[in-house]
């Protein structure tokens, strides 16, 4: 369509496929000390946890949503096929958190590449529609399946299990040694991501983004890249659901309501997935001090939150990235994005 | 066999009230291409000011508000059906001027816009009525049960039944018979043509928004007594609207209305089987009908494909 008009990710040129940039160092600096500075700035060390792993989740839901450009409403199911696996694994098979893990990521391998084979020859809001769909199955499935999910209360009494590394184990039972963990996995998984976005896969998906059609001319199988990018997000989405319940300590269907997955694409959006790497980091950031800054005084927030969206959708659809990147251009920090002499209205 | 006739029946009504909401949701995304996610906010905001008007809510403690509680509930009721569809027109309108800046961008950004405005009326649903679930009050002379041939049948469902059916046949006659009717399926068909045969196409567009909100929320005032209100209805509708649309095919009329009825009757008559499941049987329909035909029951080309 005419997305050509508004920046997106391909404008901004990139500087190749090293980590060393100054956003990443950013990143993980302020990983690596949030500890001390949270609870300076007002805030607890649990949100730590809780960003991170949304952050986890964000980024690899971003490879879905702002490299290849598929829209994908469904995305909380995997997260939470996730959560139960890693929870049931706890419960039924061993207390461990390497394989809770491992559990949690290829369950939802599966259920991404299942549904994957389903809905990736189609695109546009076909896609969108058919990830609403499977993802409803899968949150229907969660709350009927009493007997294995425990139904709307889910699993209840999920253990931590201690991080055991060869000789060392260390308990994860505390909020600050699980941030930690989080922190790490988040850090690798913001290192890979990075390098599979500026690979040369992650140019075939922003290709197949701007033109599916073209992209198969050029002879790459775009069905095969959809499908590989539809399951790799979900697997991401299955590790940060494994985190997501042990943090919890429980695991239940709300995560994968329609109303999640949506807030998720919220969160990308509004931080400008569409145009950076770094978007979906600024959405969930600010999503988490929305809800709780703007919670603390009132009840309402998520009206707040909502307004705040739709008009981010009305003026800069780009997001806070896009926002950053014109004022950059503006005072000439930046090189001008390719698409900027048909600025968007 | 004869036990399944009331699951059928309300499997049948059920049909005919999703085809309601679908058919704006449809008449919207054919003309403006717009998938409305807020579609189904309107449906629940038609039947709260609907349960409002007929309580007497936004006068309590007036004058006028006692003579208007002396009032009959059958005169009530009936105002109800007329004020709660206009204001929520009346939102709907809004949201489409809100929607002006996303026409000539992607899809996806009209979607993401009425997904977020939903998102905003749910909330103010809450904020405004609680979160409690309430119920609209129906004229005794619909409300109850009644027997025939030793089954139990609700009066209610047959008379959804029927103010859907009429309903649909208003919105046939609208867009088959009347000029209006015309203009709105020209600009599905090709809008630069209708602004270049000198229509006014903002307005028409504000108008379609209008219509279909209006026809939400009397799927939403037909459907509150069964279903019960709730800030969440909105949610709980759009899905069963746009699955249907879906299956029915983009911008079909009778595409809509009869993948609606399957719809409503696979969940009727699982109903009578697995009662916890029925909710799931209209994915199970969604994927096997798509599976086999990619546009749907009666779909045509669509720039939403894109």
């Amino acid at each position: 369509m005419s997305d050509a008009k508004m920046i997106t990710l391909s404008d901004i040129p990139a500087k190749g496929g090293s980590p060393l940039t100054l956003a990443m160092g950013v990143f993980l600096a302020a990983l690596a000390t949030a500890p001390w500075w949270l609870p300076a700035v007002g805030l607890y060390q649990y949100l730590g946890i809780e960003v991170a792993i949304w952050l986890i989740f964000a980024l690899g839901f971003n490879l879905l949503f702002g490299y290849i450009g598929l829209h994908s409403f469904g995305h909380g199911a995997y997260l939470g096929v996730g959560a139960y696996a890693f929870g049931l694994f706890q419960q039924e098979v061993a207390v461990s958190l390497w394989g809770g893990l491992v559990a949690a990521i290829a369950a939802s391998l599966v259920a991404g590449a299942l549904v994957a084979s389903f809905i990736s020859h189609r695109r546009g809001i076909y896609y969108a529609l058919m990830t609403i769909a499977f993802g409803q199955i899968f949150w229907f499935c969660a709350i009927k399946l009493h007997s294995i999910t425990g139904g709307e209360d889910g699993l209840l009494g999920i253990p931590r299990p201690d991080l055991n590394l060869g000789p060392i184990s260390v308990s994860l039972a505390d909020n600050t040694s699980l941030y930690w963990f989080v922190a790490v996995v988040l850090g690798l998984v913001a290192l890979g991501l990075w390098r599979l976005a500026n690979a040369p896969l992650g140019r075939v998906c922003q290709a197949i983004r701007q033109n599916e059609m073209r992209a198969s001319f050029v002879g790459y199988n775009v069905w095969w890249i959809k499908w590989i990018a539809f399951t790799a997000s979900a697997g991401i989405a299955g590790l940060a659901g494994g985190l997501f319940a042990m943090a919890q300590e429980s695991a239940y269907p709300d995560v994968m309501a329609l109303h999640q997955s949506g807030l998720i694409v919220m969160m990308v959006l509004v931080g400008g997935g569409l145009v950076s790497f770094w978007g979906p980091i600024l959405g969930v950031i600010l999503y988490f001090v929305a809800r709780d800054v703007i919670g603390g005084i009132t009840e309402t927030w998520l009206l707040w939150f909502g307004l705040m969206f739709v008009i981010m959708v009305m003026v800069r659809p780009e997001g806070l990235a896009g926002v950053i990147h014109v004022i950059r251009t503006r005072i000439g920090m930046a090189p001008a994005a390719r698409a900027t002499h048909t600025k968007e209205a | 066999m004869i036990q399944l006739i009331p699951h059928i029946i309300n499997g049948l009504t059920l049909g005919l009230l999703f085809a309601l909401i679908a058919l704006g949701f449809t008449l919207i995304v054919g003309v403006m291409e717009v998938i409305n996610l807020a579609h189904g906010a309107m449906f629940a905001l038609g039947a709260y000011f609907a349960m409002t008007t007929i309580g007497g809510g936004w006068f309590a403690g007036t004058e006028f508000g006692t003579w208007w509680l002396s009032l009959p509930i059958g005169v009530r009721y009936a105002v109800g059906v007329v004020v709660g569809p206009l204001l929520a027109a009346c939102a709907g309108m809004v949201l489409e001027l809100c929607l002006r800046p996303t026409y000539g961008k992607a899809p996806l950004y009209g979607l993401l816009l009425t997904f977020g405005a939903g998102l905003v009326i749910e909330e103010l649903i809450r904020h405004y009525w609680g979160t409690g679930e309430q119920s609209l009050t129906v004229p005794q002379s619909i409300n109850g049960a009644f027997f025939m041939a030793g089954l139990i049948f609700s009066k209610y469902k047959f008379f959804a039944a029927a103010f859907a059916i009429v309903a649909i046949f208003g919105v046939w006659a609208f867009l088959e018979k009347t000029p209006y009717g015309a203009i709105i399926k020209a600009g599905a068909h090709d809008s630069e043509m209708v602004r270049a045969l000198g229509y006014d196409l903002a307005k028409l567009r504000l108008l379609i928004f209008g219509f279909g909100a209006a026809l939400a929320a009397l799927a939403g005032i037909a459907m509150a007594p069964i279903w019960g209100l709730r800030p969440h209805l909105g949610i709980d509708v759009i899905i069963p609207a746009f699955l249907i649309i879906v299956i029915g095919g983009v911008g079909s009329f009778w595409g809509a209305v009869i993948a609606a009825v399957l719809v409503g009757l696979a969940v009727g008559i699982t109903g009578a089987y697995a009662p916890a499941w029925s909710m799931l049987s209209m994915y199970l329909l969604l994927i096997a009908i798509v599976g086999f035909r990619s546009r749907g029951l009666m779909g045509r080309k669509s720039a939403l494909e894109n």
